[in-house]
């Protein structure tokens, strides 16, 4: 590298005069000294950055949501003329914080909270199941952050997307071209109310006066659009407005419900059995418990489920969800 | 070199917060969150499965024009078998009336995405006692005057939304935000009593993608282009009694309501419970 160097050199001294050579030698060095310089600086930002754990980034959620029936259940007077224009469906999403409860454990739920807490504070507790005393231990449950919001969707009665608009014509008389083409009834158009249009990306958005029309319209996917010269088949789908609303990130907690360990000895037993047995112990005030809501244990070997040879084996894990407190 | 001023300026950046964590130690990094009271029911899954996400309060609104209808009946295969046709007759004592009979169809999202980031202009107002007699309007309005206030630290607020965890309230300029996040802890005014808020930073949602479908409504049809000849309990009673008829292709109906011409309704749809 550094013979090559120096052959260039060589070669520059040779074409380029002196002086300006001198320069050019001056700059490159300085970049390279700047360069340097920049690598060390990014660096140490990156560091810093770890050290503080910057969350800057970003993350997504996708979900997909599964189908769900409808039904009429009221007619409403409608509050404003907003609501008359567009077909809305609006619902709110939770994404769950979930627990894995690992075989030997048991997850407990009391009605209420201070019986759970005093569970808890209890730690250790002498759960008799069958002939066997089993030390059970007492702990809050460890919970995944999770996310709500509600999703509000618009699909408008009045308006549609216009898209792949040739861009042949200047702004103002495409304008008008496009409320011609949308206004002619035989084509299923309607009187247009107002047209914005966007030269660049070849799109626009047609306002109609009545309601109707552009449920018409969308029945096809395309509509001619008379240019003049020319008939061109310009695409036509719903104008859909989408709003997120009273979004947020939360670490659920969980107050009601307890977890409970150190039951992996109990292998061979029926799950429902144990369950049982947990939820008369934790009902007991003389246990320190209370009044109990639900009650799910994960046993090793689940007795009556049948397993062809050994290919199936059970799961490790089972996924309990949470809800809301407050939902019913 | 212009790399290097910014390099140099985002050093400078970080190293001062580095300052201000070993200055404010209480301040938590990660981002704090708002806790959620959650309990378990007893739904469990096979297996380590993510649960499907939880969708509720599902409500659809349909804008039904003058002089239409919207028919519900008990047996979908009733409703099935009308809509095979688009023209019908209500029969009247003395005349018919010409009505046109429409399947509906909802759009319903299938699949939406949602990126989340870490607002610079929003924070989330948290700490709030449980027993608080304030209405939700009211109380956005005493967080709003308060941090509105630049001697509180505050500035301008151009959003305010009430979450299950906090207020969250969004300013129109940069800058506030984080002062308001270092400062933390405020104590503000709520009626006749001082109550200490935390302020911390609030992680925001966007939609980046919702696809939506349009799905049937098997049991409902929509009844339109009544001629204005009737009035509105009238007209109610006259095309009951015509879509009741299983000899006009009609059958027990379970709800029918009726916007007379002139006048405009909205028809809500909810999820199918069970």
């Amino acid at each position: 590298m550094a013979a090559d160097d120096d052959n260039r050199k060589q070669v520059l001294q040779e074409d380029w005069p002196d002086e300006k050579f001198m320069k050019d030698e001056q700059n490159e060095r300085l970049i390279a000294e700047i360069a340097k310089e920049n690598i060390q600086l990014k660096e140490e930002i990156q560091k810093l950055e770890a050290e503080l754990q910057v969350t800057t980034k970003s993350s997504q959620i996708k979900e997909d949501i599964p189908a769900t029936k409808v039904k009429f259940t009221s007619a409403e007077t409608p509050k404003d003329d907003s609501q008359l224009l567009n077909v809305s469906c609006s619902f709110q999403m939770n994404l769950q914080a979930h627990y894995e409860l690992q075989k030997g454990q048991a997850l407990i739920t009391f009605e209420k909270e201070e019986v759970a807490q005093n569970v808890i504070k209890m730690k250790k507790h002498h759960v008799q199941i069958e002939d066997v005393n089993v030390e059970v231990m007492a702990k809050p449950v460890p919970l995944t952050s999770g996310v709500q919001f509600q999703v509000c969707v618009e699909v408008s009665k009045v308006k549609i997307n216009v898209t792949e608009i040739p861009d042949e014509l200047p702004d103002n008389q495409m304008r008008d071209k496009l409320e011609l083409s949308f206004c002619k009834s035989r084509h299923g158009g309607g009187e247009v109310e107002c047209v914005e249009y966007d030269k660049r990306s070849g799109s626009a958005v047609i306002t109609f006066v009545e309601t109707g029309v552009a449920d018409e319209i969308l029945k096809k996917k395309g509509y001619p659009l008379y240019t003049g010269h020319s008939c061109h088949r310009v695409t036509v789908s719903p104008y859909i407005e989408k709003h997120l609303k009273k979004f947020q990130v939360f670490s659920g907690i969980s107050k009601r419900t307890v977890l409970l360990t150190g039951m992996e000895g109990l292998d061979m037993m029926d799950e429902e059995t144990v369950e049982d047995l947990v939820s008369i112990h934790f009902q007991r005030e003389k246990n320190g418990g209370g009044e109990v809501d639900v009650v799910k244990c994960s046993l090793v070997m689940h007795v009556g489920d049948s397993y062809a040879g050994n290919e199936m084996l059970p799961p490790k894990y089972e996924t309990c969800q949470f809800s809301s407190h407050f939902t019913g | 070199m212009e790399e290097q001023a910014r390099l140099k300026m985002r050093l400078q950046e970080l190293k001062q917060v580095r300052q201000e964590h070993r200055d404010f130690p209480q301040i938590k990094v990660p981002l704090p969150v708002p806790e959620i009271p959650l309990v378990f029911r007893g739904h469990t899954q096979q297996g380590r499965k993510v649960p499907k996400t939880l969708v509720s309060n599902l409500r659809i609104c349909y804008p039904l024009p003058g002089g239409s209808a919207l028919v519900t009946f008990d047996d979908p295969k009733v409703a099935q078998q009308l809509v095979r046709q688009k023209e019908h007759k209500v029969h009247m004592e003395e005349c018919r009336l010409p009505v046109q009979v429409q399947p509906l169809e909802l759009p319903m999202v299938t699949t939406i995405q949602v990126s989340s980031q870490m607002s610079d202009r929003k924070v989330l107002v948290s700490g709030f006692p449980t027993n608080l007699k304030l209405s939700e309007e009211q109380l956005l309005d005493k967080l709003e005057i308060f941090f509105g206030k630049t001697r509180n630290g505050g500035g301008d607020v151009e959003t305010r939304e009430l979450l299950q965890g906090g207020v969250m309230l969004g300013f129109t300029r940069d800058g506030v935000a984080q002062r308001l996040c270092q400062i933390g802890q405020f104590t503000v005014p709520l009626g006749r009593q001082q109550f200490p808020l935390r302020v911390s930073p609030y992680v925001s949602g966007e939609i980046q993608k919702a696809e939506i479908r349009s799905q049937p409504v098997p049991q409902s049809v929509l009844v339109l282009n009544i001629p204005d000849v009737l009035d509105g309990p009238e007209l109610h009673d006259i095309l009951e009694i015509h879509f009741q008829k299983p000899t006009r292709g009609g059958g027990e109906v379970e709800a029918l309501t009726v916007v007379p011409q002139g006048q405009r309704g909205l028809a809500v749809f909810t999820a199918e419970s069970g």
